[in-house]
């Protein structure tokens, strides 16, 4: 038995010291790269608890990277462009990846791309578009969504008056929460484990989510969830779609995109992202594919308006309709998609050195009123080829989701045709 | 105000605990006044407009007992008057606030009609406060209350430990308190209270608040009409029974260790109810403070009138072993039933909450029932005793998850749908990526009819984590009364005389172990306390 002061008084110390203790396990870890603390090996290098604080970490990144290019989209992007390699041309660096994943919308692009060009420096910002945005109208909120409340203006171009009290919150919550502590904890024991996520300074992500899963249960299992998933996307989207007259939703906020990059100097490059021919069959069956016709002729109206290129990839190229290994197999991989939505970070490379490198287009193209008919007349061809005349038979949509449209698509897979 | 929140913890809790020592020092009666002023603050820092509902309540209710403590002895038929006048005013005050819109939508459903009311804003701690207030009349009737002023009975009412969520509490059990209590630094009691304070915060913060966000989704589900399979159904049936467990125990903890910073016992009000072996053992249990309210101020009168009657009228009565039917339905299954109708339409204005009640209620009748026929069936109470108690623990373990859904659920029908889901109505499943690591295994269970879907494994087996860490704590580890019982911490609590090892292991004592402790306990409460939540106790 001890006094009941001496009880106190070491309670007293021993919470003290152990406050002390986590918040500077949690400074030197940084496990959300909030602080900037300095990466270190075997502790700090690798970010994997950052993958569910994206946002947080992305918005401390990006002010210190001070980058000249900034990446604006999607998980698609933040998993499927590498804002440091070799395909970058010199007077684009440094390029900071500023993709979401979670809850991205239209006006979540053109609020990044704000917050990107207030932190200044920004000279040049590419947007890749999703187009199953475009299908459904945002519904806009008077206060930003939590995440945005740390951006320096409000959606409207005005000062953020949450920020200050939103950092203070950030600064307190990374550094004295059982929450950090535990994502410090983890981020020490991920360093010297074999594909550890890893969320870089430069805001591009390694694909370990991806990786493990296709290691558990097979590239066909990923692409057969994912297509389930699109295809009740699509039946939601058909069912605004079928009322919807007039311009299509979202557009004005790509119009204020592109007032918005000219008022304040910055290269303005829009790219409608790759999808899988999976994808794109799954919209086309849901009869949505007059909507992506529409909407790139209408992109491709509001760009040639103003110095703003518009590339569009969403076409059936030998990228586009790779195929997908059988059920069961999980050993054999896939070169260019993750599932029918993201693609790998080899097809992002492609697609900027052909944007920006200079290089012969593989696929897709640069969009323009004048060539925007002939090109969706060409992608209506490819499909028919791919999907109708049977030279793409490793389409898994057919066997998923099998539906009679005047072409009978033939579904196989790798295991029983072999490799393209 | 939370009580799990930086501005309670850091901010209220040690302004009035200062200036309590401190005016302590001069004066007891400014001390006490003091804590009153500070519960109103308390109370009126969730939303100021709840203090100008509730105050009139209280000096009404004050005048009306003056009247009564006047009359109860020199004009029974008078004081008998305002006894039910007093009640009848608390019932339609707690009727008006927090059952008017229950009873529109009832009407509405029952006769198809289309009244609409005023959304009404429920004063917080209502039920508790009401319950507790007519409690006190009925005292005063009996003169049971002793002497008392508008001070002693402003902050019997009012102190802000026990004034949202209970325990409730009678004023003859707490008014003696606070006329002896030291009103100044007594570290015993300090430390004391730190222990439960802490206890409760880990309790609610690491161990019911994860469960909550486990089970909502399903719950969601559920009530848009989605089926949920026997494995989802589960996880939804038990993560919520030991989120409110943990909740509730976490919030009792907590009101008794902020009790005692004052100097002050309450009650005992939660006392390891899952370990019950009988849902009457559990009810004796769960609640302990409501349980006592019910009986005391319900049940045992009913029962009583109802036995007068019955003599009256030269009808058997109760009579262990030998009752008959009639006498059991009547003065047994009857009162049972309408005080746990009473207990649940307490818990909330809604068809879920009126149906858990009478389930209870149903259950405690087959239990009670059980009790006298198993007198004729199996006399040898010790050998019963031995044999019996898993599997009466296992009945009522069953009985009250299934209860909870009840609890929980937004309508009856997401009820009966996850019901349907626990018996296995909806097949059972399993995410695809566990299916798909289980090798030869997975055969196996395809041919059982488990099906693999594309829900998240991880969710599964942080849920199943935390359910089993949840439920061995609940049903193996003593409870924080036992643990402390040699401080007293609750009301009457005193050492069992005999002690497992487990729990001669973990008694507290004021040592430098159980300091750096409940330290550790405190410091993970404490960085838990970023996302706010409530009790769930609190909206009752």
């Amino acid at each position: 038995m001890v006094n009941p002061i001496a009880f106190l008084r070491t309670w007293l110390v021993s919470v003290a010291a152990l406050a002390i203790l986590v918040a500077a396990v949690n400074l030197l870890v940084d496990p959300y790269d909030v602080f900037g603390t300095p990466r270190l090996a075997g502790i700090s290098l690798l970010k994997p608890a950052a993958k569910n604080h994206t946002m947080l970490a992305k918005t401390y990144q990006e002010a210190r990277a001070h980058p000249v290019t900034v990446l604006i989209g999607s998980s698609t992007t933040h998993i499927g462009i590498d804002a440091f390699g070799p395909q970058w041309p010199e007077p684009m660096l440094p390029v900071y990846n500023y993709g979401i994943p979670g809850a991205y919308t239209t006006s979540t692009s053109l609020h990044t791309v704000q917050e990107a060009v207030t932190a200044g420096g920004i000279k040049n910002a590419i947007v890749f578009l999703d187009f199953q945005n475009f299908f459904v109208p945002e519904v806009p909120g008077e206060i930003p969504p939590e995440d945005e409340r740390r951006f320096r203006v409000m959606a409207d171009g005005t000062p953020n008056p949450h920020r200050q009290t939103q950092i203070a919150n950030d600064m307190f919550l990374s550094l004295a929460t059982a929450g950090a502590f535990v994502d410090s904890v983890t981020t020490i024991l991920g360093q010297g484990k074999r594909n550890t996520l890893n969320l870089a300074p430069d805001g591009s992500s390694t694909e370990a989510d991806f990786i493990d899963a296709a290691q558990a249960d097979g590239m066909h299992d990923i692409f057969v969830h994912k297509n389930d998933y699109e295809v009740e996307r699509a039946t939601r989207l058909k069912r605004v779609m079928t009322a919807w007259t007039g311009r299509l939703p979202d557009l004005d906020i790509i119009a204020a995109l592109i007032a918005y990059a000219g008022a304040h100097d910055v290269k303005l490059t829009l790219v409608l992202a790759p999808h899988h021919a999976d994808a794109l069959e799954i919209y086309w069956r849901a009869g949505l594919w007059p909507r992506v016709e529409q909407l790139k002729t209408e992109l491709a109206t509001m760009a040639a308006a103003s110095d703003v290129t518009l590339w569009d990839f969403m076409d059936y190229s030998s990228f586009t309709t790779e195929g997908v290994p059988a059920a069961g197999d999980r050993r054999r991989p896939t070169s260019w998609f993750w599932e029918s939505t993201h693609y790998k970070k080899q097809l992002g490379e492609f697609m900027i050195e052909q944007m920006f490198g200079g290089k012969p287009p593989l696929f897709g193209t640069i969009l323009t009123p004048d060539n925007v008919a002939a090109r969706n007349a060409e992608v209506r061809a490819q499909r028919q080829s791919v999907v109708c005349d049977g030279t793409g038979e490793r389409l898994l949509t057919a066997i998923t989701h099998p539906i009679a449209d005047g072409c009978t698509p033939i579904a196989r897979t790798l295991a029983e045709h072999g490799p393209t | 105000m939370l009580f799990n929140s930086y501005p309670f913890i850091f901010g209220f809790l040690p302004i009035v605990l200062a200036g309590f020592y401190v005016i302590g020092a001069y004066k007891r009666d400014w001390a006490m006044l003091w804590l009153t002023v500070a519960s109103l603050l308390f109370y009126a820092w969730w939303r100021p407009v709840n203090v100008l509902l509730i105050a009139p309540s209280i000096l009404i209710n004050y005048g009306l007992s003056r009247l009564l403590e006047r009359n109860h002895q020199t004009r029974p038929t008078r004081a008998k008057a305002i006894l039910i006048a007093g009640i009848i005013f608390n019932v339609c005050f707690l009727g008006y606030f927090k059952y008017l819109n229950f009873a529109e939508t009832a009407l509405n459903d029952a006769f198809g009609i289309g009244f609409i009311l005023t959304q009404l804003i429920l004063p917080l701690g209502i039920s508790f406060i009401t319950f507790q207030k007519i409690a006190f009349l009925v005292d005063v009737h009996a003169g049971r209350a002793g002497r008392f002023s508008l001070a002693d009975y402003g902050l019997f009412v009012l102190f802000f430990p026990q004034l949202i969520a209970g325990p409730i509490v009678h004023y003859r059990e707490m008014m003696p308190q606070f006329h002896a209590a030291p009103c100044r630094f007594d570290p015993e009691n300090v430390a004391v209270g730190l222990s439960l304070f802490f206890f409760g915060l880990a309790k609610k913060l690491i161990l019911a608040d994860p469960l909550s966000r486990l089970v909502a989704p399903l719950y969601a589900q559920a009530a848009a009409g989605v089926p949920q399979s026997a494995t989802e159904a589960w996880i939804a049936a038990l993560g919520f029974t030991l989120q409110i467990y943990f909740d509730f125990s976490g919030y009792s903890d907590m009101a008794l260790g902020l009790a005692r910073f004052f100097g002050i016992k309450l009650p005992v009000n939660f006392n390891s109810p899952l370990q019950a072996t009988s849902i009457i053992d559990f009810w004796s249990r769960w609640h302990v403070s409501l349980t006592r309210f019910l009986s005391a101020y319900l049940y045992n009168p009913l029962t009583l009138t109802l036995t007068r009657r019955r003599m009256a009228k030269g009808k058997p009565i109760f009579g262990g072993g030998g009752t008959s039917m009639a006498a059991f339905l009547n003065l047994l299954a009857m009162p049972t039933m309408l005080t746990m109708l009473v207990s649940g339409i307490w818990h909330g204005a809604g068809y879920t909450f009126v149906l858990w009640g009478l389930l209870h209620g149903l259950l405690l009748c087959i239990n009670h029932f059980w009790r006298l026929i198993r007198m004729r069936i199996w006399s040898d109470t010790k050998t019963y005793k031995r044999r019996m108690a898993p599997v009466g623990f296992l009945l009522t373990f069953l009985s009250v998850v299934a209860a909870m859904v009840l609890f929980r659920a937004a309508s009856v029908s997401a009820a009966v749908l996850l019901w349907k889901g626990l018996i296995g109505l909806y097949g059972v499943t399993l995410p695809q990526t566990i299916f798909s690591r289980l090798g030869a295994a997975a055969g196996w269970l395809a041919t059982l009819g488990v099906q693999p879907v594309w829900t998240s494994g991880a969710v599964l087996l942080e849920a199943i984590a935390r359910i089993g860490i949840a439920l061995l704590i609940a049903l193996l580890l003593p409870n924080t009364l036992q643990m402390l019982a040699a401080f007293e911490p609750a009301i009457g609590v005193k050492p069992a005389k005999t002690q497992p090892r487990l729990l001669r292991a973990l008694a507290w004592t004021p040592s430098n172990t159980w300091a750096i402790g409940l330290a550790c306990i405190a410091i993970a409460g404490l960085l838990s306390l970023g996302e706010l939540s409530e009790f769930l106790y609190w909206q009752f």
